[in-house]
């Protein structure tokens, strides 16, 4: 098991960027966590189907982002990570606030979808190193788990939807998805040892 | 700790926010409950974590840094500071009294009452309550149009193909026909998702498939 101190490069670099803007509200750290994420939260806007509102969506999670800082806890879950999570949460209040009729909707968005927090997370030294390899083991996926996986995640896509596109069976696809978890599984585990 | 957890595609599809309103729900009343499906999520989210982190966003053209600063400058700091949820939050608290005996439940039988959360979640096609069967009384065997998710949050029930304890997450289908008994020494209290309505596969309870709409 490796020692914290020894996540990669990058992700300890964006620690330090969301620290310093926890801290002391630096924005010249802020223009480079903005600079990276918010283009690709704008294409992630883009592939879920809310296009109009992706400037919107972009907005509101780097409001969120630089609000919140100081609520991000590096043994939690890495920088990308977090933003993921609010990224994926905000899309769904958009969604939800589109699709809103008269009906009173008694539940928040963050009631169903936490943000990895202190007390609802199980983190151990073992899940955070392997967030660290997580990267590369994707790329070590098949290419058409990978592709399966990327559709699920990233295009927020139904089943349905994504084994038309790929013209597979959903049964298919279903295995795709299962062999992937299993695969990045048993890497992850590998690399503890 | 629970022995029956959602199988890791809705996991997957919980985290990547792509599984409908309902069956979150479903899914993160298991969560409070499950510390092993937590730690998976966490996975999951990293998951999505990497992959957005990883994606090339090629020509997409955002605000500039400066003008966004300017808009969030100008934008006044929310009263409750926050959207992001600092604890482990079990996601009925808002929508139930504290505490199970001061529901209003609506009897449906004399073995089995119900609330009906539909209305409180704005769902459109599916139905969420809370069911509460007396300790030991049967559910009329039934099969399903559509799949029936059930979070036991009380008690416990068994049918043909297993028993199930608090925190268990069952999924049954359209492949399915059951008769949910509650376990003796408690009345079981459980949330249950459908997507489409039950019907009745016996006897007297036939008569009744034609009021179970919604
Ligand atoms: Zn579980
Ligand atoms: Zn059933």
């Amino acid at each position: 098991m490796s020692a914290p101190g020894t996540r990669d490069q990058d992700t300890q670099k964006w620690v330090d960027l969301l620290h310093q803007v926890a801290h002391h509200r630096d924005r010249e750290a802020f223009r480079q966590i903005y600079d990276h994420f918010a283009p690709r939260i704008k294409a992630y806007a883009m592939n879920q189907g809310v296009s109009q509102q992706a400037d919107e969506l972009v907005q509101e999670v780097m409001t969120s982002v630089w609000r919140s800082a100081d609520k991000y806890a590096d043994s939690l879950a890495s920088v990308s990570t977090w933003i993921f999570t609010i990224t994926r949460n905000q899309r769904i209040d958009l969604l939800r606030k589109a699709g809103r009729m008269q009906a009173e909707i008694k539940v928040e968005t963050e009631e169903l979808w936490q943000i990895p927090s202190e007390d609802n997370t199980v983190s151990s030294i073992q899940q955070l190193s392997a967030q660290r390899h997580l990267s590369k083991s994707i790329s070590e996926l098949p290419e058409e788990q990978m592709i399966a996986v990327k559709k699920v995640y990233y295009e927020g896509k139904t089943h349905q939807e994504v084994a038309a596109e790929l013209n597979i069976p959903l049964g298919t696809l279903k295995g795709r998805l299962r062999l992937s978890m299993q695969k990045l599984r048993v890497m992850l585990e590998a690399k503890e040892l | 700790m629970s022995g029956y957890h959602p199988d890791e595609i809705t996991l997957m599809d919980y985290s990547a926010g792509s599984l409908s309103l309902a069956q979150s729900l479903a899914v993160a009343v298991h969560l409070f409950m499950c510390g092993q499906c937590r730690g998976q999520l966490e996975q999951l989210n990293a998951l999505g974590g990497t992959l957005l982190a990883q994606s090339d966003p090629q020509a997409v053209e955002v605000q500039g840094f400066d003008d966004f600063m300017d808009t969030l400058d100008a934008k006044p700091e929310p009263q409750i500071t926050t959207k992001v949820q600092s604890r482990l939050y079990n996601p009925l608290q808002n929508l139930l009294p504290d505490s199970f005996d001061a529901i209003p439940w609506r009897k449906q039988t004399k073995d089995i009452a119900e609330y009906d959360l539909t209305k409180q979640l704005a769902g459109q096609g599916v139905r969420v309550a809370l069911q509460k069967i007396r300790a030991g009384a049967k559910v009329p065997p039934h099969s399903h149009r559509g799949q029936e998710t059930t979070v036991i949050l009380s008690g416990g029930f068994s049918d043909e193909l297993g028993v199930y304890h608090k925190g268990d997450f069952v999924t049954r289908d359209a492949s399915h026909r059951h008769t949910p008994t509650a376990l003796q020494n408690e009345d079981c209290i459980c949330l249950t998702v459908l997507d489409a309505p039950i019907y009745f596969v016996s006897g007297f309870y036939r008569l009744l498939n034609p009021f179970m709409r919604w």
